[in-house]
């Protein structure tokens, strides 16, 4: 009853905040001015009739309530509309993008937390050893260190000095088909996924250090030493699951992310996702396809901060009790 | 021992999987498509379009150039006029009437036969649908026929050169663009027409294109300009300079275009690349505002405009114009914001087209003189002044604060917009700067909501549509800041009708001269594009125009016809991969035996401190 109760809550709560941010997405569009002014900047001789038409196509002639109705509609049928740049509907235009993103952001994610957490660990349980200063150095540095200053020194290092990897791009321009194009797009991806796992490596190994030392200094990892359990144990049964709640709920955070893409380092390695499409369209003032990531990436991060919270009540019961 | 091996597994395996990702080798020697000889282009800019009606940035009329033919193209010489698909146009003797011969030797990439219908047709069709940037090189309300396949007729209403201007239109093919003739189509419809591959004429064919990626530009078999060496051209597309310089250095592209001239410099040093600049063929501006936006607006757009326009009134002083042009370092400019790579500049003709541009003598220069216009200020009344030492216009009695938008995409506009402001400030003027995209430009000169922005203009070899900005029919259409001088319409409407070349060139350069004294808008640099290329894959590379154009992206195809891959001697650059990869293997192997070795020994010691 009472986790049944819990999950409603969060999902009430993740529910409210979705419909916030689609009123915000709607109010905020709505606020830049009239859409077919935009869309007909560039067209010098429209007249009277195929302006009114196009409004009608827009369904910007309907009163400001009936609009929302029918804007909530769209969303839930996934129908986002036109691309003012590229005149093709932004469902397709962002589905192009969106996998090559997965691929970067979520590689990046899963090897910045895998090593990030078994580095953190081990820098914990040999607190003060050459082991635990050094990377606890590097994390932060690696933290610290501009993404994209970073992915440029890999790029002049690996792409030009060496040549050893493309210097962008997501795939070749050869036509290549089965194993070989997967090689291919995974060399594309080498250099990104390295920047950006050097970049989210520190945040996970510094949490998961300071999580497990403080674990440590727990009663319970005491009583199992004095228990004469072997030290190895003491750490994968007793210390890191519990250590690991802080570092599992960043985790979900960056998961959420992910659709945000890597603005930044997309453009350094010209690598054509969302962060990529992202910038040019709000250089294009492209509102639809904006509009639309801006929603895909909200929602995002609620879902993920829900699954966070509902996965968090069952892997610490103490949260749902609260 | 069993974690020893299976250490060994591992390193082994990782050692494999990274020696397949790196290097360029791998799959391209793989691939049957491996024996084309294909040249690989580095941009900045990907295409906007396969439509041609929807072409507007170099990348577009790289294809158009390259997929399509024109009437009339650009000689290499000087890019003057000489005859594509035509082997010449007559006029009439009133000028209202051109006859062209067609040639009879031009197929499309499909295999059927172009004839002068087609040209008719695709003129046509522009002019029916007054289709944007084409429809303004077809002036006079002209109409075309084809009598036979050879001949094409070109009617207007006014004696006009245009034919010979000549039109930057590319010849589309009727049996495949005809649908979209009839009246019932609209504009939007034949937009929204992007088929890939793109049938035209031209030696090369654009068969794909992966938006944000690349694309590729296949060549034609038995063409009449002739048969080139290379069997393709992939364009590749980079957001980062970064990384197009360093794809430059491992040989993935042959070419780079347009790169920051810092980071171009940097490769200076490398003996198989050639850094070099190009002439000038646009130049960046301040433009002022005139208002007079919301008086045109019912016009073109119909309705009555939503925002009010808000230039400042002072801009119509000359004076206040003029103390400007003094209080600016054009040199400085130069210098700072393009890195050298870029000529101050007098007029909107750019020095390229050599035969029409205006060389304004430096003693007759407005040079950088702070003291002067403070002087031309105060002498034109403008001496009193708010607290913050800004000048008031003692006519409507507001500050002289302008507000002044800056285009973040636009090469050097933002830091040109900070350096003048600094510069105003000495003469009382405040240049209130507000970055916006182009898209977001275009807004604001559609209410006419800004004082001035620093942009740019590119333009033809031909001056018309140059001249035509300044004119007063072109408020809310080509004009900046609706700009109107009886003086200057004469002018140009005059030039028009002049059918001397060099009787012509005297009235451009009235025209130029008075658009100096006047100051529309104030011509700043001509930035040069600066690129570069391998040596070691291709030569031949052929300039267009031949004194100081650039190789591509250029007035015409000559260095794709020409180019030849470099045969003799030395290593190309996939070779050079071939080395890299073996390099890595060895070193893959060296740091993951490292790696191994040295967690297998921690393990070891952890397990005998816990034993």
């Amino acid at each position: 009853m009472q986790s049944r109760r819990y999950i409603f809550r969060h999902v009430l709560h993740a529910a409210g905040t979705l419909l916030f941010v689609l009123a915000f997405n709607f109010v905020l569009f709505r606020a830049v001015g009239d859409p077919v002014e935009l869309l007909t900047r560039s067209t010098l001789h429209l007249d009277p009739q195929e302006k009114a038409a196009l409004r009608e196509e827009l369904g910007i002639d309907d009163p400001i309530p009936q609009q929302f109705v029918n804007y909530l509609g769209d969303t839930m049928r996934g129908e986002f509309g036109y691309s003012f740049m590229s005149g093709r509907p932004v469902t397709e235009t962002i589905s192009e993008k969106i996998w090559p993103t997965l691929l970067l952001v979520g590689t990046a994610t899963i090897l910045s937390a895998l090593f990030g957490i078994l580095i953190g660990i081990k820098g914990a349980w040999q607190r003060g050893t050459a082991f635990d200063t050094g990377s606890l150095f590097g994390s932060l540095t690696l933290y610290s260190m501009p993404e994209g200053w970073l992915g440029m020194i890999l790029l002049i290092t690996f792409a030009g000095v060496l040549g050893w990897f493309p210097a962008g791009g997501y795939e070749s321009t050869d036509p290549l088909t089965g194993f070989e194009h997967v090689l291919d797009v995974a060399r594309h991806l080498f250099l990104p996924v390295l920047t950006l796992t050097l970049g989210y490596l520190g945040e996970f190994a510094i949490i998961m250090r300071s999580s497990l030392l403080e674990v440590m200094r727990e009663d319970f990892v005491q009583t199992a030493r004095a228990k004469g359990v072997r030290d190895k144990e003491v750490r994968r049964r007793h210390a890191v699951p519990n250590a690991l709640l802080p570092t599992f709920t960043l985790a979900f955070y960056s998961v959420g992310f992910i659709l945000g893409g890597a603005v930044i380092i997309e453009e350094v390695f010209s690598y054509p996702g969302l962060g990529q499409l992202t910038y040019q369209a709000i250089d294009n003032l492209d509102y639809p396809v904006i509009q639309a990531i801006f929603l895909l990436s909200s929602a995002a991060v609620i879902f993920c901060n829900l699954l966070a919270d509902i996965t968090y009540g069952y892997l610490d019961p103490r949260i749902k009790e609260a | 021992m069993r974690r020893t091996r299976r250490a060994w597994l591992v390193m082994g395996l990782a050692t494999v999987v990274l020696a397949g990702l790196a290097g360029p080798g791998f799959a391209q020697s793989a691939s049957p498509e491996a024996e084309k000889v294909t040249l690989h282009i580095g941009t900045g800019e990907d295409i906007n379009s396969a439509n041609p009606f929807k072409a507007f940035n170099t990348s577009d009329y790289e294809v158009l150039l390259m997929n399509y033919n024109m009437l009339y193209g650009f000689s290499a010489k000087d890019l003057s006029p000489v005859p594509e698909l035509t082997t010449g146009c007559e006029p009439s003797t009133d000028h209202m009437t051109w006859t062209c011969d067609i040639r009879d030797d031009v197929f499309w990439q499909d295999g059927e036969k172009l004839t002068a219908q087609d040209i008719a047709f695709t003129y046509q069709l522009i002019v029916d649908k007054d289709l944007g940037f084409f429809a303004d090189y077809l002036p006079f309300n002209p109409t075309f026929t084809a009598p036979d396949d050879t001949t094409l007729v070109w009617k207007a209403e006014e004696p006009t050169l245009a034919p010979t201007v000549p039109p930057y239109i590319p010849i589309l093919p009727e049996h495949i663009w005809g649908r979209f003739a009839g009246k019932d189509v609209s504009v939007k419809e034949l937009e929204a027409y992007e088929p890939v591959p793109l049938i035209g004429s031209g030696p090369f064919q654009l068969t794909e294109w992966e938006p944000g990626q690349f694309w590729r530009m296949e060549a034609v078999d038995d063409h009449f300009f002739g048969d080139p060496t290379i069997d393709e051209v992939v364009y590749h597309v980079y957001t980062s300079d970064e990384g197009m310089v360093q794809a430059l250095k491992s040989g993935e592209i042959d070419y780079a275009y347009d790169l920051t001239p810092t980071l171009a410099r940097s490769l200076e040093s490398d003996s198989d690349i050639k850094v070099f600049q190009e002439a000038a063929d646009y130049h960046t501006n301040l433009a002022f505002n005139f208002g007079g936006q919301a008086k045109a607006y019912p016009a073109v757009y119909g309705g009555q405009p939503d925002k009010e326009e808000t230039n400042h009134p002072a801009i119509h002083d000359h004076a206040v114009r003029l103390a400007i042009a003094h209080a600016i370092d054009k040199q400085a400019i130069v210098d700072t914001v393009f890195q050298g790579a870029a000529v101050p500049a007098d007029t909107f003709i750019a020095p390229d087209k050599v035969f029409w541009h205006l060389d304004i003598p430096s003693d007759q220069e407005y040079d950088f003189n702070i003291d002067e216009a403070n002087q031309i200020l105060d002498d034109a009344g403008y001496t009193e002044r708010t607290a913050d030492g800004v000048r008031i216009d003692p006519k409507s009695g507001e500050p002289l604060d302008f507000e002044i938008l800056t285009i973040t995409n636009s090469r050097g506009s933002v830091k040109t917009g900070e350096l003048m402001a600094g510069w105003m400030e000495q003469i009382g003027i405040k240049f209130d700067l507000k970055p916006v995209t182009d898209s977001k430009a275009g807004v604001d000169w559609k209410y006419g909501t800004f004082d001035a922005y620093v942009w740019s203009w590119g333009g033809d070899p031909d001056p018309d549509f140059n001249m035509s900005i300044y004119t007063t029919d072109q408020c809310l259409g080509w004009s900046d800041g609706c700009y109107s001088n009886p003086q200057l319409d004469e002018i140009y409407q005059e030039q028009r009708r002049e059918f001397d070349r060099d009787a012509r060139r005297d009235l451009v350069n009235e025209y130029q001269r008075l658009y100096y004294e006047d100051i529309p808008e104030i011509s700043i640099a001509y930035p040069e594009t600066v690129s570069a290329y391998r040596t070691d894959g291709f030569e031949g590379w052929v300039n267009s125009p031949t004194q100081g154009g650039a190789p591509i992206f250029a007035w015409r195809v000559d260095s794709y016809m020409n180019l030849k891959p470099v045969t003799a001697g030395g290593a190309t650059a996939a070779d050079e991969g071939g080395m890299s990869t073996g390099l890595l293997l060895g070193l893959g192997a060296l740091v993951l035996i490292a790696i191994v070795a040295y967690v297998v020994m921690n393990r070891r010691r952890s397990e005998e401190d816990e034993a």
